[in-house]
């Protein structure tokens, strides 16, 4: 490197930012982190359109299926219900009886 | 690990969405973009709300870059864009003119006329020789890093940083010793 391109690069960094500016990251970041929830929402907001208007259109063809569905899964959607409700209640105590409680 | 490697593992981490990954290369590259930014517009306001945009853009398009191109290159030549759509709108740049002058370091152990006989003759000089001058002279860009980062071909990039420095040195009455 010659004189004068020495004496340029002196000049020239002059104009250099510091190597770690934690503002000016985090400046970025948040604009980088409100442009991805915006793309979530955006995102989120479409597939509920789609899928709301999905089942606007299928409804008069999935009523009847859903009906006779849930007449026949009633009985076993109430014991799993019930099953789960003793869990909850009597399943800390289980715990605690085999010593599996932290 | 290389910092071209460390690069590499970053950009393909921010690829699957790694926000964390992703600062870790602003933190990496922001000075490199915001000092070509800073001589290629000579605002410095204008030059960091331009890098911000930049990484902004850089995190929507992320997905398009190829393993082991250039990050900074990249970085730059999106920053480059903006840089030339901004200097159409002019006013803008008009808008943040005071805020230039505010934003400046005090003078360092270089004479302040040779700072300011530079900043008039980088603005002299045309936007596309200008930036080849940013990348190589300042930046220490390969020629053919900054040919890939401005999009044009390797001869018109020699041949700009040429004839830039050649128009900086006789502005700062400076002797080449290269000629």
């Amino acid at each position: 490197m010659t004189q004068a391109d020495e004496q340029l690069k002196v000049l020239f960094a002059q104009d250099e930012p510091a190597a770690r500016d934690p503002r000016f990251s985090t400046a970025v970041m948040e604009k980088v982190m409100r442009r991805r929830f915006q793309e979530d929402v955006a995102l989120l907001s479409a597939a509920s359109l789609v899928g709301g208007g999905a089942l606007w259109a299928l409804w008069p063809a999935l009523q009847p299926a859903l009906v006779a569905l849930s007449q026949g899964l009633a009985p076993a959607l109430g014991a799993l219900a019930l099953a789960a409700c003793a869990a909850m209640v009597l399943g800390g105590r289980v715990r605690s009886a085999l010593g599996l409680e932290s | 690990m290389s910092p071209a490697s460390l690069d590499e593992a970053l950009v393909a981490a921010a690829q699957g969405g790694s926000t964390e990954a992703f600062s870790r290369l602003v933190e990496r590259h922001q000075q490199a973009l915001r000092a070509f930014l800073r001589r290629a517009c000579g605002d410095w306001a204008a030059a960091d709300d331009l890098a911000q945009e930049t990484f902004l853009a850089a995190w929507s398009r992320i997905g398009r870059l190829k393993a082991g191109a250039s990050v900074r290159a990249w970085l730059c030549g999106i920053g480059y864009n903006k840089h030339l759509t901004a200097m159409r709108s002019a006013g803008r740049e008009r808008a943040r003119a005071e805020r230039y002058e505010a934003d400046r370091p005090p003078p360092s152990d270089a004479a302040p006329e040779d700072r300011l006989a530079l900043e008039a003759a980088m603005a002299d000089l045309p936007p596309e020789q200008r930036a080849c001058v940013a990348l190589c002279l300042a930046g220490d860009f390969s020629h053919a890093e900054a040919a890939e980062a401005l999009a044009i071909p390797l001869g018109t990039v020699k041949s700009h940083v040429s004839r830039g420095r050649a128009r900086l040195l006789q502005a700062l009455g400076v002797c080449d010793d290269a000629s």
